[in-house]
């Protein structure tokens, strides 16, 4: 067990078990006529909070539509989106970056940290980028990292840091602002076996203690011992929607 | 931004090494080359800038200052007599050969003041650094500048030599005063010029400078000259800059010169655009996922144009003083690079735009960026 420095003060992002957000019927169609191509198709799904989500399938089956669907990077064809209770799939451009920076903590497989600055100054930087009015993001950013037990990593370079250490920085990242939920894109596929348990260990615990909602795309089936539901994805359907709930 | 903007920058040293170089080299050939034209228009009309006089009076059919054709002596007398003038005075200015050390000749820009005694001349030689401007009222006197010594082989006041086969003897030393048509300036009182032209004519006068009365309006009097015939009267800044704009246009070096100063705004644009452009190559899927998590464009946009802007101040602030090196060397080749407090708010101004402008192909692509695009890897 990977110790981490839960601090008990992070607000719970909503009561247990809450829908933090809703697809209902989604769809995505690139093209039109003979050339369309359906990436996903009527995908219903609830998102909701103090869960850890996996979602799995082959290449191509349309994960990675799903999860831009849902953190509002990528307007369905079809369907409906709930956030803050309304239906937001229909919104513009102009208001989804606000709506995405109050919602969604985004990880990544190639953690995709600036190299020129400090884990500190990363992780500042973004909920400055956030919110411009952020009042003391230094000591937000010193407080996250501490969070994901990166105290006295605060000041090196990612070119100084693990891969572990790198993705828990990017954890940090998409914690600023306090998001409820976070979705990560093949967040342990660049780390040896060790050290993706453990950065998602971390990310479980952030479900239990804080209550975020946790979606992770993966093709790792070792990660299911972490989630409380593993939703299959294939040819662009959801073929099914399992409890796993280890964690308990 | 700016420390986001400055580490991005700072990372790749030697990529932000020729950023600055870029930005460098511009700013130092903006300077120059403007300074140069500068430096060269305030020689063409030094001597208009130097003298004391409200309105200089030629004639209509005059197109340069230097190739003036005379009138006579009446028509000077025509223009004292004109009301709201206080006094005028005489300038006969042409060319004569001068004889060298050497037993050669060189054409020399002779200027023919009025060093009337007792009265105080409107245009003399200024900068006198050796010998005594006053006695330019003796006959065959004459004043060189510092700077034409070794092109007249003259080595000293006092210096004795021929022009047109008429004695001269050098009694003033001047520093300074060059010709921007490279032939020596020469100072002499008109009767002396005169002498040295005699194929000008009885009494000839290529310009009258006027005072004007105190109380009048420079602007009536001048009118009232300009209705005399064949006469065109200027103030002494439309005559300067009448001047200024003659060799500008007419010689082609004010487009020559600020042909290169655009260039070198071309060189910067190009390098900075360039550097700014891959170094947001670099860092694309970290920008997309700041817009992913919500950060607006805006926001990216301003650390690209922080950058810009860093790269500006810092190639001005190597670019100038590089600037002010060339014109301390270019001095010692009789070149003028004029850089005033003006010129030097200008470049920056200038530098910030283009490398403001540089940025923009980065901008767009940060704009454009998708930022749901982070998850296609």
């Amino acid at each position: 067990m990977v110790a981490v420095a839960l601090d008990e003060t992070l607000p719970m992002v909503g009561p247990a078990q809450a829908t933090l957000a809703r697809l209902v019927g989604v769809g995505k169609t690139y093209g039109t006529g003979e050339n369309a191509v359906a990436a996903l198709s009527n995908a219903t799904l609830d998102i909701r909070a103090g869960e850890v989500t996996l979602i799995e399938g082959p290449s191509g089956s349309g994960k990675t539509t799903l999860i831009s669907i849902l953190g509002l990077l990528l307007t369905p064809t079809t369907g409906e989106i709930w956030l803050e209770g309304r239906n937001v799939a229909g919104l513009g451009e102009k208001q989804l970056p606000a709506l995405r920076a109050r919602n969604f903590g985004f990880v990544f497989q190639g953690f995709n940290l600036f190299p020129a600055l400090t884990a500190l100054e990363n992780v500042a930087m973004a909920i400055q980028m956030k919110d411009p009015k952020a009042r003391d993001p230094k000591g937000e950013a010193r407080r996250l990292l501490e969070l994901v037990g990166l105290g006295p990593r605060l000041h090196h370079l990612p070119a100084d840091l693990s891969g572990g250490q790198k993705q828990r920085v990017a954890i940090a990242r998409a914690l600023g602002g306090n998001p409820p939920i976070l979705v990560g894109d093949e967040p342990t596929a660049a780390l040896d076996t060790k050290t993706a348990l453990s950065v998602m260990e971390l990310l479980r615990e952030l479900a239990n203690h804080s209550g975020r909602a946790v979606v992770v795309v993966t093709h790792d089936p070792r990660l299911e011992r972490f989630a409380d539901r593993v939703v299959r994805v294939e040819d662009g359907f959801i073929q099914a929607i399992d409890s796993a709930g280890s964690h308990q | 931004m700016w420390n986001l903007a400055r580490k991005l920058l700072l990372h790749d040293r030697l990529r932000f090494a020729v950023a600055i170089a870029g930005v460098s080299v511009s700013v130092m050939l903006v300077l120059v080359q403007v300074g140069l034209y500068f430096g060269f228009m305030d020689t063409a009309s030094s001597l208009i800038d130097a003298s004391r006089a409200d309105i200089w009076v030629g004639k209509k059919s005059n197109d340069s200052f230097e190739f003036a054709t005379p009138f006579d002596e009446r028509t000077f007398y025509r223009v004292s007599s004109v009301r709201g003038v206080e006094r005028t005075q005489r300038v006969l200015i042409n060319f004569a050969q001068i004889k060298l050390g050497n037993g050669g000749d060189l054409g020399a820009q002779i200027v023919g003041i009025d060093m009337t005694p007792g009265v105080k001349p409107m245009l003399a030689p200024w900068n006198v650094i050796a010998g005594d401007a006053h006695r330019l009222a003796e006959p065959g006197a004459i004043a060189v500048d510092k700077s034409e010594y070794p092109k007249l082989k003259i080595d000293h006041v006092g210096h004795a030599t021929e022009i047109s086969g008429v004695r001269a003897e050098v009694v003033a030393m001047t520093n300074g005063i060059r010709s921007f048509t490279t032939s020596p300036i020469v100072f002499t009182d008109i009767r002396t010029a005169r002498s040295f032209m005699p194929q000008l004519g009885a009494e000839p006068v290529t310009y009258v400078l006027v005072k004007v009365a105190a109380g009048e309006s420079v602007d009536a009097v001048k009118a009232r000259i300009d209705a005399l015939p064949h006469l065109a009267a200027y103030t002494r800044s439309e005559m300067s800059n009448r001047t200024r704009s003659y060799w500008s246009s007419r010689t082609g070096v004010g487009a020559g010169f600020f042909t290169t100063a655009v260039l070198g705004i071309i060189v910067g644009f190009v390098v900075v655009g360039q550097i700014l452009y891959s170094g947001t190559l670099q860092y694309i899927r970290e920008y997309g996922t700041l817009k992913a998590m919500g950060a607006r464009n805006s926001a990216v946009v301003k650390v690209i144009l922080s950058q810009a802007m860093i790269s500006a101040a810092l190639g001005f602030a190597v670019g100038a003083p590089l600037a002010m090196g060339m014109r301390a060397a270019m001095k010692g080749a009789n070149l003028t690079v004029a850089l005033s407090g003006q010129l030097y708010v200008a470049t920056l101004v200038i530098t910030a735009v283009m490398c403001a402008f540089a940025a923009l192909l980065s901008i767009v692509k940060v704009l454009r960026l998708d930022p749901a695009s982070v998850f296609k890897s």
